[in-house]
């Protein structure tokens, strides 16, 4: 169970393999959320009414899921399910609803350091939500509106709040919504490369996050970083929960055993 | 079960403020000071009484501050403004004088707008930004020497030898024991945890220093007179609290590393037990207290990384080391840019010794808790990792 702030994700697991996955809102009540999306990748396992051998509950809202053995942080899940997926990967940089991190880890998927953004929605799904509200537009035209641009039209704030003005600056001096997008982008890009300074960065870099579906930003960090950024073969929303499942199926082995 | 030595110490503080306007009713000056150089010993031996003044934990008093003195100093400085805004505080109230010095210009600061909006008296204390180059030492001399006439002035007599001997003596005899107190948290022998060593430590900011000596002495024997504990929690985290000063008062991050099963085993704070190293008072005049001081740790907000002298890093590499503690925990208050601008270039020599180091910025709002507490558990997690292997998920 990863439960965050915007999404509460679910992956069933067994011996190794993925039998069923949900994505849901989150609520007020966390804890609802948490047994809803729990209900729900029940469901699309074929596990319907079932309780899991062993639960893991990470996201910040772990701390609401009584239902649960353990609790492990978001951190150390997107490492596991991030080394599950590909095991080149040392860097992370996952950009959830309410906060951004880059994570290091080593050559066992082993996190080894890194950095979370501080007490500021720069950099995070929210941001792009409100960017997306200004422009009227669905928060997944982002991403393509951004491809489209003919040039980058700079964002000096980095502030929400500061950012949504100056966007609506920029589009009464009639610059192209999605030249300012772009730019929307490329700042949000620009503040990620500037976390990575205290963390550093090595190939392979995978993005994750639910912000990782929008290819603007895929565009963006790569170009802020002079890297390629690998967007995982599977719902990258997902990685989290995917981490908490793999933990959470390495405990109930070794307890088996 | 509370010690009846630290219970007495707390109940001695509950006292103090009204032992304090006691003493201002018989003539007594109470001098107040922010700082690290501030030679206490001097004060003392004027028969001054001296207060160290400052709290942090209340966000209140900082926004209250920020009226005052600009929202780009620390938490801490903008409390204190908010502190001598508000003249409740009782020892700011009861201060006759402010001492402030300016190993940390934020503090600096604070003395000047301090004065400029409440009319206290204010003394300053210069001190050299190197303290490791060969003018500081006589630069230092001649402000401490300044800085005792002005106390003179304030106290209506010369320091005599004898009471300066005699303080001397005293202040040693507390940092000693505050060393051993801090000794028997970091080898697991004390029934103390951080917290409440640093709630022992800050008593010493106001009460009477012969009082608070033999209070010390008290719960030293106290301690020493307990059967050992030998049986430490092996789920339990083995921490050092570095970075900015955790004031009194400021008790979040404490509590949270306690909470996710974390032990501060021990701190190289301004606030906690850096004060009472490296302090050797070997000539007992101004100039010695002067010599002595310079020598200390210096203050973090000091000492350039980039050299190879840095007795700051040395002394924290040491006390990983000592203490076997698993971890640094380096605290940054909001916007404290001596720690900031020091955290990467510390946190990568750390990591040549294989000490993992974790960064946190934090204020004294609320609204950060659950943040902390992730980076917290990660860093945990990441060192329960490092060191058993076999526990790896």
């Amino acid at each position: 169970m990863d439960i965050g702030s915007l999404t509460t994700k679910s992956v069933i697991l067994s011996d190794g393999a993925i039998l069923g996955t949900s994505i849901i809102p989150t609520g007020i009540y966390p804890e609802k959320s948490g047994n809803e999306a729990l209900g729900k990748a029940l469901k699309s396992a074929k596990q319907d009414g079932k309780k899991p051998a062993y639960t893991i509950a990470t996201g910040y809202g772990r701390i609401s899921a009584p239902y649960a053995d353990e609790t492990v942080t978001e951190i150390t899940c997107h490492a596991k399910g991030a080394y599950s997926l590909n095991p080149d990967v040392r860097t992370i940089i996952d950009m959830g609803g309410q906060d951004c991190k880059v994570i290091r880890m080593d050559e066992s998927g082993n996190v080894t350091d890194f950095i979370m953004n501080d007490k500021c929605a720069a950099g995070t799904g929210r941001f792009l939500e409100v960017i997306a509200s200004v422009f009227k537009v669905r928060l997944d035209s982002l991403g393509p509106m951004a491809l489209q641009a003919e040039v980058s039209v700079p964002i000096s704030s980095t502030c929400t709040v500061f950012a949504e003005s100056e966007v609506i600056s920029l589009l009464a001096r009639g610059e192209k919504p999605e030249n300012i997008i772009r730019g929307v982008h490329q700042a949000i890009a620009q503040r990620v490369t500037g976390m990575t300074v205290r963390v550093g960065v090595e190939d392979a870099i995978l993005f994750s996050g639910g912000v990782a579906k929008n290819e603007g930003m895929k565009n963006a960090l790569e170009e802020a970083f002079h890297k390629p950024v690998v967007i995982p073969g599977f719902d990258p929303q997902i990685i989290g929960a995917l981490g908490a499942a793999r933990i959470a199926d390495n405990r109930h082995s070794q307890d088996v055993t | 079960m509370t010690l009846v030595a630290l219970q007495k110490i707390r109940d001695a503080v509950q006292q103090r403020p009204g032992e304090i306007e006691e003493e201002k009713r018989k003539g007594k000056i109470i001098v107040g000071w922010v700082g690290y150089l501030i030679p206490e010993e001097i004060i003392h031996a004027l028969g001054l009484i001296p207060v160290r003044l400052g709290r942090g934990g209340d966000e209140r008093l900082v926004e209250l501050g920020a009226r005052y003195i600009s929202s780009q100093n620390c938490a801490f400085i903008r409390a204190c403004m908010g502190m001598f805004a508000e003249n409740t505080d009782p020892y700011i109230r009861g201060a006759d004088a402010v001492a402030f010095d300016n190993a940390c210009m934020q503090v600096y600061r604070l003395g000047e707008v301090s004065k400029y909006y409440c009319k206290k008296k204010t003394l300053f204390l210069g001190v050299p930004r190197d303290p490791a180059s060969p003018s500081a030492q006589k630069y230092f001399r001649h402000e401490v020497e300044h800085f005792t006439q002005k106390l003179e002035d304030l106290a209506g007599k010369k320091v005599e030898p004898e009471e300066l001997t005699g303080s001397i003596g005293l202040y040693q005899n507390i940092r000693a024991a505050i060393c051993e107190l801090y000794h028997f948290l970091d080898i697991g022998e004390s029934p103390l945890n951080w917290k409440e060593v640093g709630e022992v430590v800050h008593a010493g900011y106001y009460l009477d220093k012969t009082n608070y000596f033999s209070l010390l002495q008290e719960l030293l024997s106290e301690i020493r007179s307990l059967p050992v504990i030998t049986a430490p929690n092996s789920n339990e985290v083995r921490i050092i609290l570095s970075g900015s000063l955790i004031a009194p008062g400021d008790v979040k991050l404490s509590d949270l590393i306690e909470h996710v099963n974390g032990n501060i085993v021990s701190d190289d704070l301004w606030s906690g037990l850096n004060p009472s190293l490296n302090m050797h008072i070997d000539n007992p005049t101004i100039m010695g207290i002067a010599d002595a001081y310079m020598n200390r740790i210096p203050h973090y907000t000091l000492p350039c990384l980039d050299k190879d002298n840095d007795i700051r890093f040395e002394h924290l590499k040491a006390a990983v080391l000592k203490t076997k503690a698993q971890g640094v925990i380096y605290h940054t208050i909001r916007y404290c840019d001596s720690a900031t601008l020091k955290t990467t270039g510390l946190k990568n020599r750390l990591r040549k010794e294989g000490i993992p180091l974790l960064e946190i910025h934090t204020e004294y709002s609320g609204s950060d808790v659950e943040a902390i507490r992730t980076r917290v558990e990660a860093f945990f997690e990441i060192l329960k990792f490092k060191d058993n292997p076999e526990v790896r998920v």
